[in-house]
């Protein structure tokens, strides 16, 4: 299954990179390829690097929501990197509650945001 | 009338429309191919050609969800109006139709299990939507998106 | 013999014509004398067999308009020509006249001399006064020249074409008439139909008044305005169509140069600077349609990407008022920002655009708002982190 997902481990983090014109079957693939790797791995957190896609739609919104929330309560965190200009006023036009998804604009902050995250869920202050 | 042509190609004004069969969820990819194409040859910037794309994926979809068999049928062609271009896309179903076309055009309702973004949503991201729909009978949709 | 033989062929050909009606069928002898007088003749006339038969053929004819003598004249010309078509009034019993059109073939015997002529008339008086009300108006029409007014029959086919139509598209009377008033519209609308539908519209409303873009003999475009008005016979029905077109081209290009500075003057005026590393300022001066606000969220989120700035200020100091519109979108844009990974702080928020945020019910969330442009830049500069902001701000000034 990993490897027809574009899934990376990166010590506790796992990176998933979305690209080109994905198809519903594919998105749900990902999404159960995710969780299963991050209780399988025991990660810490999630990089979802969406710079690669051009469209998001309601339902790829709504998956990729669903899989921080999943995330969430394996008791990791996530953040999603790279949200592309049109892309982001798109989903705004839309409508699409995207309120509980933290972002950061490449992945390089995003790792970033990921450390502080953890550390604030589990009470470390630097 | 000029024959319908198939192929996903993009269309110049004055050609026939470009027409997408919908049968399932594979051919929203179809759909979205032919939309970016069209916009690209209607000079459409990126935001606007997202917002196209986004919208035409969206009710797309609505067909394969909600349509008769999930079959339905897409036209998609430059729109000229003066020296403006855009693109025009007809959304044909002959599905069970939409009873109550004021509550379906309203955010967070579904009678799918969906957000019940689809219709309010599309209608917002496009400079045009229009929909008519008679229940049992069918429902289409026409969007545009100008290139200004 | 074959004399004898023409004369029966004839005469069965007679009580054939005999049933004729509305055509004034006779036969005349080598001098013009009238020799049968059929039941058509009867019913245009009103004359009798009795009144007519062994009577000159001038006897039908007003003597002012078409005297005896051009009648023999006429004889002598179908005699040469084999056949002979003459236009003129004709007289009723009653004394009324009607304008018919008349066919002379000679009949020649077996040694080809002339045995006598037939005479073929028809009243085309109606037809005749609507050619002549056409053609006066066509006259009219055709001293404008700076309008093109032109006829369309009820299918839209151009039936007259005049030189202000010449001028303006360039085709002659020749290219077009007998053509589709479609041939002059743009491809697309060609394809929509929308000749049929604007002379529907024409027709329902009594007068269809439309601008739109025409396509000239060259292909080329320009800006018509185009008013169309349905003509109607006697009964009411419609049987064509009056159009007056004239080019706006000059109009509308003069229009659209106006709104075209005018989006240059507000594109300038509301420039991304670009502050410190990773901070952008969007002032936000004047005010603000959906149009423009579309068009400076979609530059900001775009200058965003391209410099990965992690802050941006959006100073609305500048704007006199904020709506209900204004506000959602300022918060769209804040939001699309978000999602993009960027942090937005409002500045410049005066104190009656803060009653009337809040007034409008607008939900805020996490969105961070300072008074003044040097508080935003103090906590911009805070949040990319390091260093004392004062110290920044002072070194980049």
């Amino acid at each position: 299954m990993l490897e027809q997902v574009p899934l990376q481990r990166l010590g506790h983090t796992i990176i998933v990179t979305l690209q080109g014109d994905l198809d519903d079957a594919t998105v749900e693939r990902i999404e159960r390829a995710v969780t299963d790797e991050v209780a399988k791995v025991r990660a810490r957190g999630v990089l979802i690097d969406v710079s690669g896609l051009a469209v998001v739609d309601s339902f790829v919104a709504r998956v990729i929501a669903r899989l921080v929330g999943m995330v969430a309560l394996l008791g990791a965190v996530s953040t999603i990197v790279g949200i592309q200009p049109a892309v982001a006023i798109t989903l705004v036009e839309l409508g699409v509650p995207m309120d509980h998804v933290h972002t950061a604009l490449n992945a390089e902050q995003g790792m970033a945001r990921l450390r502080r995250m953890w550390d604030d869920t589990t009470g470390y202050r630097r | 009338m000029t024959p319908l042509a198939t192929a996903a190609e993009p269309r110049a004004p004055g050609e026939a429309p470009t027409l997408v069969q919908i049968t399932g969820e594979a051919d929203l990819l179809r759909v979205r191919s032919t939309l970016r194409a069209q916009a690209q040859v209607a000079g459409l910037g990126l935001t606007a050609a997202t917002k196209l794309v986004t919208a035409g994926s969206e009710l797309a979809r609505n067909i394969v969800r909600y349509a008769t068999h999930g079959q339905g049928v897409v036209l998609v062609e430059t729109a000229e109006e003066g020296s403006r271009r855009g693109v025009r896309a007809r959304f044909s179903d002959d599905g069970p139709g939409i009873v109550d076309l004021g509550a379906a055009m309203t955010d967070g309702y579904s009678s799918g299990g969906s957000m019940g973004l689809g219709l309010p949503g599309s209608r917002r991201l496009m400079d045009e939507f229009e929909i008519d729909s008679v229940p049992g009978r069918g429902t289409t949709i026409v969007i545009c998106q100008w290139n200004r | 013999m074959a004399e004898a033989g023409v004369d029966s062929a004839l005469t069965a050909y007679e009580t054939m014509i005999d049933s004729v009606t509305d055509y004034e069928i006779i036969r005349l002898d080598p001098e013009g004398t009238i020799l049968t007088w059929p039941s058509g003749a009867k019913q245009l006339t009103g004359y009798s067999a009795e009144e007519t038969v062994g009577q000159p053929l001038s006897m039908l004819y007003p003597s002012d308009e078409v005297p005896a003598e051009r009648l023999l004249g006429e004889l002598r010309v179908a005699a040469d020509k084999g056949r002979h078509k003459i236009e003129s009034w004709q007289s009723r019993r009653d004394g009324a006249r009607f304008w018919a059109s008349a066919v002379l073939t000679p009949i020649h015997g077996h040694d080809r001399s002339i045995s006598g002529y037939v005479l073929v008339a028809r009243d085309v008086s109606e037809a005749r006064e609507q050619e002549l009300a056409m053609r006066s108006m066509e006259q009219m029409l055709d001293a404008i020249t700076d309008y093109e007014v032109i006829r369309l029959d009820q299918q839209g086919v151009v039936r007259s074409w005049n030189p202000g139509a010449r001028t303006l598209k360039q085709f002659t009377a020749e290219e077009v008439i007998g053509h589709h008033v479609s041939m002059f519209y743009t491809e697309e609308d060609r394809r929509s139909g929308l000749a049929e539908r604007e002379m529907a519209a024409a027709a329902r409303a009594g007068r269809y008044e439309t601008e739109g873009w025409r396509v000239r003999k060259d292909g080329s475009r320009f800006w018509s305005s185009i008013s169309l008005s349905p003509i109607r016979d006697d009964k009411g029905e419609v049987t064509g169509y009056v159009k007056v077109a004239r080019d706006l081209t000059d109009r509308r290009e003069q229009e659209q140069l106006v709104q075209r500075q005018r989006d240059e003057i507000l594109e300038l005026s509301t420039p991304v600077i670009q502050v410190w590393d990773k901070v952008l300022v969007l002032p936000i001066i004047g005010t603000l349609d959906s149009a423009r606000a579309a068009r400076l969220t979609e530059s900001l989120l775009e200058r965003i990407a391209v410099d990965q700035a992690e802050v941006v200020i959006l100073d609305i100091s500048g704007v006199p008022a904020i709506d209900t519109d204004v506000a959602q979108h300022l918060l769209k844009t804040v939001e699309a920002a978000r999602l993009m990974g960027t942090t937005s702080i409002l500045s410049g928020v005066r104190p009656e655009t803060a009653q009337a945020i809040v007034h409008l019910g607008i939900e805020l969330g996490r969105l961070r708002s300072r008074n003044s442009l040097q508080d935003a830049l103090q906590l911009a500069l805070r949040l990319v982190g390091g260093g004392s902001a004062d110290e920044r701000v002072n070194a980049h000034a």
